[in-house]
Formats: C-alpha cells, structure tokens, sequence
C-alpha cells in the first residue's frame, strides 16, 4: 500500500509519545519548513548572512538554552461532518428513502468484490490522549435470592402448552393443534414451547373454530368428569347464594352489609321499617319446591344429624290417587330450587329418620307397610338399599313412624347401638335390623286396644283398670323416645290414649295417659326438662303431660285437628303446632289460651308438617302442594333464665290445685 | 350427561345470570351462551386471570390451591370454576 505523506508530515505514532516530544517534533518540522518558506521577521536578516553558521548556532542555542512554547489549542477542525437525517416511516417519501438504503446497502456489499474500488490506507494525524480521573459515589451492592416452589419448575404433563401464532388464522387447521396437545413430542412448527402461561395475556385471541369433531370430545370428556361435576355444584350453589343473600343472611343469624352498588331504593323501604312493630311474627324466609315434588303431600321431614343443612322430606300420596308412587327429596338450605338428592319410593311415603350413628344413613317408612334405609352420601341414585319387603314380620298397615334409637349396652354402659325402631298400623311396635342384607324385626310391643265396648259407663271414672276385653291391636300412630333414658318411650294410638312402655318389657304397659278421645297424631318429649311432654290428637286439642302425672297439666285448644306439635329446641317454653289451616307457635311465658303467633296457610293449600330447626330461630313447614317454607322467628320474648326452671316455674304457677296435690 | 346438562340449564336459568361459557384447556370455549366475541374475550382474559391467581395461591404455600374465583365489579359479578383441564364460567347481575 503506497504511503502518501501528509501536508504535515510524518509523525510518530507511539502511543506513548509525551507532549515534549511530539512539540520537538513540530519544532524541527516547522524550521524546516520555516527553510524552505517565508521565515518569521526576526531571523530573516541574520540567515540571509550567515547561512552556514545559522545552523550551528542553532544547534548551540538548542542545546543549552530552556524555550518557552507556548501551546494553544486550536478550535475543532471538523473534516467531515455529515449527520444522518432521520425519516419517519410513515412519510410520504419514506418509500423512496427506503430503496435508496437498499440501493446503498447493496453497493456496499458489492464493493469487495468490485475493480472499481480500491482500498487504501490513509494516515491521520491521531490527538493526544488525555487521561481524566473522576469520583464517584460508592455504589451500593445489594444481595437478594428467591427461593423457587416445586411448582414453579414443575410443569405437568397435562398443563398444557398455549400454542399461538400469527399464521394460525391463515392456517386455519386445528388438526395440527390438537395433535400437538396430544404428542408434545412431535414438534410442529407451531409449537412455541418456550412461551410460559402467563406471557399469553399479550398474544392474539383465536378465533373459534367451529364445531369441530375434537372439541365435541373434549367436551364430553369434560362433561362426565366428577371434577367437573362438583364445580356445577358450586356454581350453583355460588349464584343462588347471591341471589338468596339476605334470606340465608337472616337463617344464619348473620348481619347483612349493604351492597353499596345496589340500586338505591325508593324510600317505602324506610316507611316499611318504621311500622315493624316487636311483635312476635314469622317471615317467610324461603320455598323448597320444585316440579318433582309439585302435587304430593309432604308427609314428614327430618333434619340431618350430622349436617344441620340437611332436610329430608317424605312425600306422601296426594289428595286424589293413593299409592301413588313414593318420594324422598333431600334438601339442603344452600340450595331451595332443586334438592341435593331424589329417592324415589315404590309406594307412598309416611316417615323418614336420619341415623345418628351413620349420619348418610336415611330410614323411609312407607304406606305399604315396608321400610327402606337408603344411603345418601352417594350421588348415585342406584346405591343399593335394605328394604323389609321381603321379612314375614314386615308391617301389614302404613308404617307411621320411624326412629333410630341409641341404646345402651347394660354391660359396658359406653357403646351405643342404635336401632331402627318403628310403629305401624297393624298396632305392633318393632324393632329392626339388618340380616343377609334384608331387614328383620323383634316385637317390641303390641298395642292392645284398652277401650271396652262399653265406653259409655266407664267415662266417668278417672282411672280404668286396664282389662283388655278384646285383644285386638290398634293402630299406634306416633312414638317418641326418652331424651335421656332410651329404655322409654311414649306411643300414642288410634283410640287416644298415651302409653308409656319401657324396651325391656314387651307385655304391660308402664303408664297409660287418657285425654284424648281421637287419634294421637304426634307425641314428643320436652328437649329441655326430663318429665314433661306434649301430644295432640285430631281433637283440636294439645295436652302438656308430665311424666308422673296422670291428667294432663295443661290444655290448649286449636280450631282444627292438629297434624303436629314440636317442642322448640332453644326455649323450653314455646312450641309449635301446625293444623290443616294454619301454623300456631304458642309460648307458655305469654298466653295458655292462644297462640302467640298464628300463620294462615294459603288458600288452598294445607299445611301438614312442621319441624323446628336447631340452630336458629326457624321453622320449616310442609303443605299439602309439596312445598317446604322456611319461616324465621321473629320478636319472640323469651326469658333468660335456665329453661328448665322457667317450665317449673310455669308449671307450678299454672297447675290446678287438683295437680298440686298429686305433685306432692 | 343428562343431569349435567340438566344442572347447567338449571343454573342458567337462575335468577340474574347473564350468561355461562366453558372453556377447553386450550382457551377455546366449548360451550357458551354468549355471542361469540364476548365469549372468546371473556375465554383469553379469564384464562390467565385465573392463572395468575393459581400461582399466587401456590406461591404462598405449595400445597394449597385455588378451588374458585369470583371477582364482583360494579355492574356483574364473574364466577370461575377453575380445573386443569377446563374453566367454568358464570356471569351473573346479582343486584337485579
């Protein structure tokens, strides 16, 4: 490569080359130059005459003498400057600027191999380097570590892997996306498997491709997952929770927030609130129906043991076709509109009791006089079930009432053994258990008819010996068990009286109570005081009994037969009762001659079951439509005192003086 | 499959809901009762919503995980079932 000087010479290129020596340099470059050019004025005379001895003294003066130069710097010689313009894409000539840089780009790349261009190396004059110290402030170093879950390095082989792209739309083939979730090992040009989950929120929507054969699988495969299954269940559970919000609020006993988002409402709200009285009343709260059960009679219902959510309800024949096929719906307050699960009976159904012992366990008392215990934990309907069909001993009449008893074994006195004890129409009272997968039963009582023919000569008297004329059995319609001795139990029957028979002894009864002159329709024992119990019959009456007592200690009168009478479990002095036409909660604290609340049922409908609930201050009432209302209670004034003083006290203060003296 | 799809219209049916869309585990619904650009917009957003609040359930403690979300917003409230394999959601106007 030839060398062209520059116009200012050669120069050394040491990088190391100190400020002294590159102006030694200049210095001798420019005498030289100062030679051959026009001098400064000072030494024009002197070298005109003395050429040769110029030179010496020069070289003398060099080397002794100390110069000063003086160094300035010149301004910035700017050789070349040509600053790129910049254009937006978007302008009107962009296009023609574009192809110019692909023209250029192209000459560029052409040049090596080209004969027109030459390289060339070209020599410049490089600036002296300077060195420049600067301080800065100390930077802070700051340790951090992050520990790193299983899951996040985890990555499971059904997770899969969200496959997008912009040529997918083009594409349009769903085959390949599909086949690429099923072998991820077969990597298709599709397949991003780098891009996490979470980086998909900034890609593309796809469009949905029709209904293609493989997501119609999908579909049924997710279909009949149980996962699947449950979440439904949630899901509706979760939207009627918002829709039933204040309702369960109040059945809870919760406070209810306001939703600020509400729509505000009109001020009748305000108006309303401020007529509310205190009362005592009943707001409805909600309806179990649905349209399986629409036209049977609710017949009987029993809570859950174990899960206080759970309501069983019997659904008995309706008013104008008898053995109609039986119902049992079980209902739970997080969902009114349809119930968690339906049995379906082969004949009417009477009774139905939750086991304690095994809490899934429901015994079904039927109208045919046979008994089924149906499993309802299982979802699916075709668990198998122990029915008494085929027992000998079975009931030749409806079974009126099931109760699964805990009894004590005499020996150990710490196991309880429950069984299903149940009392029939044909007057026996049994009880049952399983045997080769079929129920069988003991008798544990016959009912014999204690009435004698002659009614009419005996009425009078106030105790009757107990002759049993005719050994024929009547009908028991209800029994209760002691709440703490399960040796005892009440049985109320058809003719009205009230007998109290112990398990262990099958032949007599311990006590008889007469008061009523028709059927007893249901018997139950206070919850809250060991002696004292309630019956009422078809007589419109309803009898407060205590135990050792033969007359009864208090009386109320209903206008109608009364259908049944509950104990509430949280105050021992209010109970309710439910007849054909209304619901009566009577409280013993207010009045002994009406009830403290009366519900009118609606016109049409009759109302026929009752039950109380245990946690909170509502009752829930079957008609005759197959619906099951849950109504609160409502201002109801109790007192605080221990509740079995309170029935005492009342006792003592409203008994007769005939009362007193057989309480002494 | 019949009391499946017998609770899915039943849940439809209920009180202030505006509308139910399955969607796959790839982001495509599956089923929807919504117009279709809703529901593939409501399909992207709540697929990695419902991600994004998996992971921090798990990030916080590894044996938990998410079961359900719901996200109430002034005018509807959104529920999502979510599994590995689907998502369940329901779109619903509870103050009606």
């Amino acid at each position: 490569m030839p060398f062209s000087r520059s116009v200012l010479g050669s120069s050394k290129l040491s990088s190391q080359s100190t400020i002294e020596s590159v102006n030694e340099e200049m210095e001798e470059t420019f005498c030289r130059r100062d030679f051959s050019f026009s001098l400064p004025e000072s030494l024009l005379p002197d070298e005109k005459r003395k050429k040769g001895s110029v030179k010496e003294q020069m070289t003398q003066v060099l080397l002794k003498g100390i110069k000063d130069i003086l160094i300035t710097e010149t301004d910035t010689i700017s050789l070349l400057d040509i600053p790129p313009t910049l254009v937006s894409v978007n302008a009107d000539d962009a296009d023609v600027i574009i192809e110019r840089n692909k023209q250029y780009s192209e000459v560029c790349r052409n040049r090596g191999n080209n004969e027109k261009y030459v390289e060339r190396a070209m020599q410049t004059l490089n600036g002296a380097t300077k060195n420049k110290q600067i301080q800065n402030n100390l930077m802070l170093m700051v340790d951090t570590a992050t520990i790193v879950s299983a899951f996040d390095m985890y990555a499971p082989p059904e997770q899969e892997v969200m496959v997008y792209s912009p040529e997918m739309k083009q594409t349009n083939d769903t085959e390949t996306v599909v086949d690429s979730r099923r072998s991820p090992e077969r990597s298709l040009s599709l397949t991003s498997s780098a891009s996490t989950v979470i980086s998909s929120c900034s890609l593309k929507d796809v469009e949905t491709v029709g209904s293609s054969l493989n997501t119609q699988v999908d579909f049924e495969l997710i279909m009949t997952s149980d996962k699947f299954q449950y979440s439904l269940l949630l899901m509706e559970r979760t939207v009627l929770r918002n829709n039933f919000q204040s309702q369960l609020a109040a059945y809870r006993k919760l406070p209810l927030l306001e939703d600020p988002d509400r729509l505000v409402k009109p001020k009748e709200g305000e108006q309303s609130e401020a007529e509310t009285s205190c009362s005592p009343a009943l707001q409805c709260l909600w309806v179990f129906r649905c349209e399986l059960s629409r036209g049977c009679r609710v017949s009987s219902m029993a809570w859950n043991k174990k899960n206080p959510d759970l309501l069983a309800v019997g659904y008995g024949e309706t008013d104008y076709r008898n053995h109609e096929q039986g119902l049992v719906c079980c209902w739970s307050i997080k969902n009114p509109t349809w119930p968690e699960r339906i049995i379906n009976c082969d004949s009417a159904v009477t009774t139905v009791d939750f086991s304690s012992n095994s809490p899934g366990q429901l015994a079904v008392g039927m109208s045919d006089g046979s008994i089924a215990i149906h499993n309802v934990q299982s979802a699916d309907n075709k668990s198998p079930f122990i029915s008494s069909r085929e027992c000998a001993k079975r009931h030749l009449g409806p079974v009126w009432q099931l109760r699964w008893n805990q009894q004590e074994l005499s020996f150990t006195g710490e196991e309880k053994v429950e069984s299903l004890y149940s009392v029939g129409a044909d007057g026996r009272i049994c009880k049952w258990f399983v045997i080769n997968g079929g129920l069988d039963c003991t008798d544990l009582m016959k009912l014999k008819k204690m009435n004698n023919t002659l009614r009419k000569t005996e009425q009078n008297k106030p105790e009757k010996t107990a002759e049993c004329v005719l050994s024929v059995l009547t009908p028991g319609l209800c029994f209760d068990f002691h709440p703490s001795d399960s040796n005892i139990y009440l049985t109320g029957t058809w003719e009205g009286n009230i007998h109290k028979c112990s398990c262990s002894n099958g032949h007599q009864f311990l006590e008889t109570y007469r008061k009523h002159f028709c059927p007893v329709n249901c018997i139950t024992w206070c919850p809250l005081h060991p002696d004292v119990f309630l019956s009422c019959s078809s007589d419109s009456t309803i009898q407060l009994w205590k135990q050792d007592c033969i007359n009864p200690l208090l009386s109320f009168t209903s206008n109608q037969p009364v259908a049944e009478v509950r104990w509430s479990p949280k105050h021992a002095t209010v109970f309710g009762a439910v007849n054909e036409e209304r619901l009566e909660i009577w409280d013993l604290n207010s009045s002994f001659l009406d009830p403290v609340i009366v519900q009118p049922a609606a016109p049409g409908l009759k109302m026929t079951s009752l039950l109380f609930a245990s946690l909170t201050d509502c009752v829930v009432v079957g008609d005759s439509d197959g619906q099951v209302t849950a109504y609160q209670l409502q201002n109801l004034h109790v007192g605080e005192s221990s509740q079995g003083d309170v029935i005492q006290g009342l006792l003592h203060s409203a008994s007769p003086k005939e009362l007193q003296e057989t309480l002494m | 499959m019949a009391d499946v799809e017998e609770t899915l219209k039943r849940i439809e049916g209920h009180k202030g809901v505006i509308g139910t869309i399955i969607v796959n585990s790839e982001g495509l619904p599956i089923r929807t009762t919504l117009d279709n650009s809703t529901t593939s917009l409501y399909a992207r957003l709540l697929r990695s919503f419902t991600t994004l609040a998996r992971s921090a359930v798990r990030d916080v403690d590894p044996q938990n995980d998410l079961t359900f979300v719901r996200i109430r917003s002034k005018k509807q409230e959104i529920l999502v079932a979510p599994e590995n394999n689907y998502l369940l959601v329901v779109i619903q106007n509870p103050s009606e």
